[in-house]
């Protein structure tokens, strides 16, 4: 703000332990914040709920890339088998499904492997190699033992001081405003 | 329901810790950086020289193969399946291990498998690369291995579905994609971990880079638990058709003693048996080089050691079953096989395989022996050298003595087939070693999730510390 | 709190007696069963060996949950434990179940046919394994071994309940693992004489696993069913919650899998070697109308429950998930009798009254002596060190 050339960013408050941050998680959210996130080195439970998250959509994507791998499955089977190069074999008609299961099963977990990770890419918009977020100082804590809450500056409701006075009242450890170009 | 809960006055029955000593978050990330940041040791130039070496011997005798032809192998009429199938078959059983500690106990809940999951997954794929040599080697002309696909090509030719052995090429190159997406994906808070601890800017761009700019949010959390939990899910029927396609290769033949229709779940026993044996070798070795007996605690140990013990079981009971249906099918051959398995030529590696898979294992049936670790040292590759002979016995008693016995004939290995075999150690040791290096060993982020005061209840309870 | 209050406590209550309709319609179903063995003998016996087979699976899945539940040290299932200990305790009564099927041999099995074996150098060659006296002998001695397993584990968990030993959970887990290998055994072999032999010439060396991978899922939908009359009757309601329910289906789901992975591995293999006297199985059971049988088989036991129970929502669905209970007791039913029935009816499916009697019969009994069971103890093993625990449980 003083400096004309840093804007700030976000803001970003450490808490004691995943306990408080589950409890700094209910109150930003309940006081109608959007653009939040809750930063820890490990999954907390009950964060997603604290946070009013909704369930992720991966399962839809893994579904429907397994069911394309099944369809892709049969359908390679039976062109090779039955169109391109028809063979008899212990004369057993040409399309014998029975033989082309284990082909199936395999194209539809790998295509569904494939909806599982990179639909999860997608959803975290991963890679995504710079992040405001970065530019503090403390934040390389998250993936280590530090428990932060970041609000970001493009949250409609974002005020700096607001915020602040929030993450005071929540009892953060330390807060500190994200400034960058 | 909450009076019940209150009135019940229950003893916690404790089994032991996960995580010994009382470790923070910080100290876990710590003791985990540790190895891979604090330079090379000189144990690990020899080891990794030795394996290198190991691995050269290989690669030469395989281009000499390349030149010479599938002849220099032991291989002859009536078998003209060897070493490289044996060979091929181990390797893949020893990757299920891998798998089955980081999904399968995953999906039971078995918090113990967070100290040793992520060095198996780098077990099973190393292992898979060293089994994919062989069918890569096998067929002679390698320059036309693309055959082996469903390309498109100027002679309109495919390859036949039919045939177990392409079934072989989608199981294990699927198992190979998937167990690579799942340990990638495993590694990437851990990588972040490295990132943010890299002292130098270009480790730090580099780690940056794979670890894609997490940021350990719970917006990323969500997706990626429930990635993790997908892959465990898809990995489960994976890892167990693996094996089986790997049995059919065997199974939809009808040679005697291949034609059976356990050999299924038997083949996946054997392999999750011999995985465990295997984790159980280099877990014990790289714990004592890195000190990581706090982490990599006895329990988990005697926990790896119950999973033999069973598995064990099971393969003994595929073993009495066979034997008992050869007998009762009333077919010649099948009872032919199965004699000839246990007195005839081949005896001494049918008693070898009952003596290593189904004997040693009973040793744990003590919880003393459960918990003694030259024993378990012993047993686990005892277990791996028994595993080995039941492929062997598999493949060579069945091809050697088929239905006429005018064609009968006796397999001896040659230099070659023991070199390459050797070689594969060299390709398995040297990945490994660099993983150890290079790369978080233990699960971090996941240890991390199994502290107690990672739940957020504990605060309730204990108050603040 | 000392354990007899809290053993009060969890009583089954006093007004609730869901046995006793269980077995008037068991004693009427062997009633009319009896006058079925008048009219016709030889469809009696097929029937009632589907019906015992059916109900005798379910009770060795309670075996099998139970030792497996104290052999993983599991924690969720602890409030389940009751359940599959009062359907493991009806072994010995089924023992007394089989006493009908020894007169019904000559009907049932091709080779105790002294006449059939004379002329068959094949089944000369099984003489010394299929053979009436050693037949029995297995018999006897499987329901011998079920019945040591299953008392004794009853008898360590009414100890815990009267003093609350954790010692106790360790002597369960000690005794089942031993208990798990002579389990394996018995079910393997009881499969092999009982089913397999009904066709003297067929053999699969993996059918014993699949008759577990059925057994294991009926005592599932068996044990969902019972959980769910209660909380039906406001009994258990906040001990056996969703979460427990969402494990069973998550289960259910899992070994519906396990149970093609095993049906597929033995048909394929057979299908695909085509040596008549395995094809043999398969071929009977595409005959006529069996054909229809084998696809509902195909449709039903795998592919519709899979589709189903893939989802969160579905498993932690009560009315669904009562529903797929019945839908996984019915098509085991199916699957027993599609292995039992196409010896007695080559030429297609053909269903029996006597089917439905001996099946309702047995049936009625399992169910009654069930609850008996059931009743005798807390509804929950009030000792157990984990029981805090399985109740607060969540599906993470």
């Amino acid at each position: 703000m003083a400096d004309q050339e840093k804007k700030v960013l976000g803001i970003l408050a450490e808490f004691a332990n995943p306990a408080e941050l589950v409890k700094a998680a209910k109150e930003v959210r309940d006081h109608g914040y959007e653009k939040f996130d809750c930063h820890s080195p490990f999954p907390i439970h009950g964060m997603d709920e604290a946070m009013g998250l909704r369930q992720s959509p991966l399962g839809f994507i893994v579904f429907f890339m397994g069911f394309l791998g099944l369809l892709g499955g049969i359908a390679l089977t039976y062109y090779v088998a039955v169109i391109a190069y028809p063979l008899v074999i212990s004369g057993k008609p040409f399309f014998s499904f029975q033989a082309f299961v284990p082909v199936y099963f395999e194209l539809t977990v790998l295509l569904s492997a494939f909806g599982a990770v990179f639909g999860m890419f997608h959803l975290n918009k991963m890679p995504q190699l710079f992040h405001n977020l970065f530019y503090s100082d403390k934040f390389a804590k998250a993936t280590d033992d530090g428990f932060f809450v970041s609000l970001e500056g493009e949250d409609p409701k974002f005020d700096a001081a607001k915020a602040k006075k929030l993450f005071e009242s929540l009892g953060a450890s330390s807060i500190e405003l994200i400034e960058g170009e | 329901m909450s009076t019940i809960t209150k009135e019940t006055d229950l003893k916690v029955h404790e089994d032991g810790e996960l995580v010994e000593g009382n470790p923070t978050f910080a100290s876990v990330t710590a003791d985990i950086s540790r190895a891979p940041e604090a330079g090379t040791p000189k144990l690990w130039f020899v080891a990794f020289g030795a394996a290198l070496s190991l691995m050269g011997l290989g690669l030469t005798l395989i281009g000499y193969l390349f030149w010479e032809g599938t002849g220099i192998w032991g291989i002859q009429n009536p078998a003209g399946w060897g070493w490289a199938i044996i060979n091929f078959v181990w390797w893949v059983g020893i990757g299920h291990a891998g798998t089955l500690i980081s999904a399968i106990l995953f999906l039971f809940r078995q918090r113990w498998r967070t100290a040793i999951n992520r060095f198996a997954e780098a077990m099973t794929i190393f292992a898979v690369i060293c089994a994919l040599v062989f069918p890569g080697i096998h067929v002679g002309r390698v320059w036309v291995a693309y055959f082996m696909f469903p390309l498109p090509n100027q002679m309109g030719m495919w390859p036949n579905f039919r045939s177990p052995l392409l079934w072989d090429v989608f199981a294990v190159g699927t198992y190979f994609t998937v167990s690579l997406l799942f340990w990638y994906v495993g590694l990437i808070p851990d990588l972040a971990t490295f990132r943010d601890r890299a002292k130098t800017k270009i480790k730090k761009a580099a780690l940056a880079v794979f670890s894609l700019g997490w940021r350990g949010g719970n917006r990323q959390w969500q997706h990626y638990e429930r990635a993790y939990l997908i892959l465990a899910g898809l990995s489960t029927p994976l890892v167990l058709s693996v094996h089986s396609v790997v049995s059919f290769d065997f199974a939809v033949s009808l040679i005697p003693g291949w034609h059976t229709t356990i050999f299924p779940p038997y083949f996946v026993a054997g392999a999750i048996f011999s995985g465990f044996a295997m984790v159980m070798t280099l877990a014990l070795i790289a714990r004592k080089i890195y000190g990581l007996e706090h982490i990599i605690t006895m329990r988990h140990l005697e926990n790896m050691n119950k999973i033999m013990l069973l598995t064990g079981m099971m393969v003994g009971y595929a073993y009495s079953c066979e034997f008992f249906v050869a007998w009762y099918s009333g077919n010649l051959y099948e009872k032919a096989i199965f004699i000839n398995r246990a007195i005839g030529p081949y005896a001494w590696a049918y008693w070898t395989m009952i003596f290593c898979n189904v004997v040693v294992p009973q040793i744990f049936w003590s919880r003393k022996m459960r918990r003694n670790i030259p024993v378990m040292f012993v047993a686990s590759i005892l277990i791996n050298v028994g595993m080995w002979f039941e492929r062997f016995v598999i493949v060579i008693t069945s091809l050697s003595q088929d239905f006429l016995p005018s064609s009968w004939d006796y397999f001896s290995p040659t230099f070659f087939d023991v070199g390459i075999y050797l070689g594969t150690f060299g390709i398995f040791f040297t990945f490994f070693l660099l993983f150890l290096r290079f790369l978080p060993m233990v699960a971090i982020a996941e240890i991390k999730g199994v502290l107690p005061q990672a739940d957020p209840h504990y605060y309730e309870h204990n108050g603040h510390h | 709190m000392n354990s007899s209050s809290l053993a009060e406590q969890f009583k089954l209550p006093e007004s609730l007696k869901p046995g006793k309709i269980a077995l008037i319609v068991g004693g009427a179903g062997l009633l009319l069963s009896a006058v079925g063995f008048f009219v016709d003998a030889k469809q009696f016996y097929h029937s009632y060996l589907a019906a015992f087979v059916f109900w005798t699976t379910i009770a060795l899945g309670g075996l099998f949950f139970t030792m497996l539940h104290h052999l993983t040290g599991a924690t969720w299932s602890v409030v389940l434990r009751r359940f599959s200990e009062a359907i493991m305790v009806i072994l010995p009564v089924l023992a007394i179940l089989f006493l009908p099927i020894i007169p019904g041999m000559h009907d049932l099995y091709h080779w105790t046919h002294e006449e059939a074996v004379a002329a068959d150098h094949i089944l000369q060659q099984k003489e010394p394994y299929l053979n009436i006296p050693f037949f029995l002998i297995r018999a006897v001695f499987y329901f011998g071994v079920w019945f040591l397993l299953a008392r004794t584990l009853k008898k360590y968990s009414t100890q815990q309940d009267n003093a609350p030993e954790p010692s106790l959970t360790d002597k369960m887990r000690r005794f089942s693992a031993p208990g798990m290998l002579l389990f394996a055994v018995t079910l393997t072999y009881a499969a092999f004489d009982w089913l397999m032999s009904l066709n003297p010439h067929w053999y699969s060396t993996i059918f014993g696993v699949y008759i577990f991978s059925g057994s294991l899922l009926s005592v599932l939908a068996f044990i969902l069913l019972a959980a769910l009359y209660l909380r039906g009757k406001d009994v258990l309601q906040s001990v056996i919650t969703l979460e427990h329910y969402h494990d069973l289906g998550k289960l259910l789901f899992g070994f519906t899998v396990f149970w093609a992975y095993i049906a597929f591995s033995q048909y394929m293999l057979i299908w695909y070697g085509n040596i008549p006297e395995e094809t043999e199985f398969f071929l009977q059971r595409w005959e006529g109308s069996w054909k229809y049988v084998s696809m509902v088989i195909v449709f039903f036991h795998f592919a519709l429950p899979f589709l189903i129970l893939v989802t969160r929502a579905a498993k932690r669905n009560l009315a669904l998930m009562k529903v797929m209970g019945f839908w996984f007791l019915i098509i085991h039913y199916v699957d027993i009798h599609w292995i039992v029935m196409p010896t007695l009816h080559t030429e297609g499916f053909s269903l029996s009254w006597i089917d439905f009697t001996t099946l309702i019969g047995i049936g009625g009994l399992f169910v009654w002596y069930f609850w008996k069971q059931f009743a005798q103890q807390a509804t929950v093993p009030i000792n157990d060190p984990k029981l805090q625990s399985s109740i607060q449980f969540t599906n993470a």
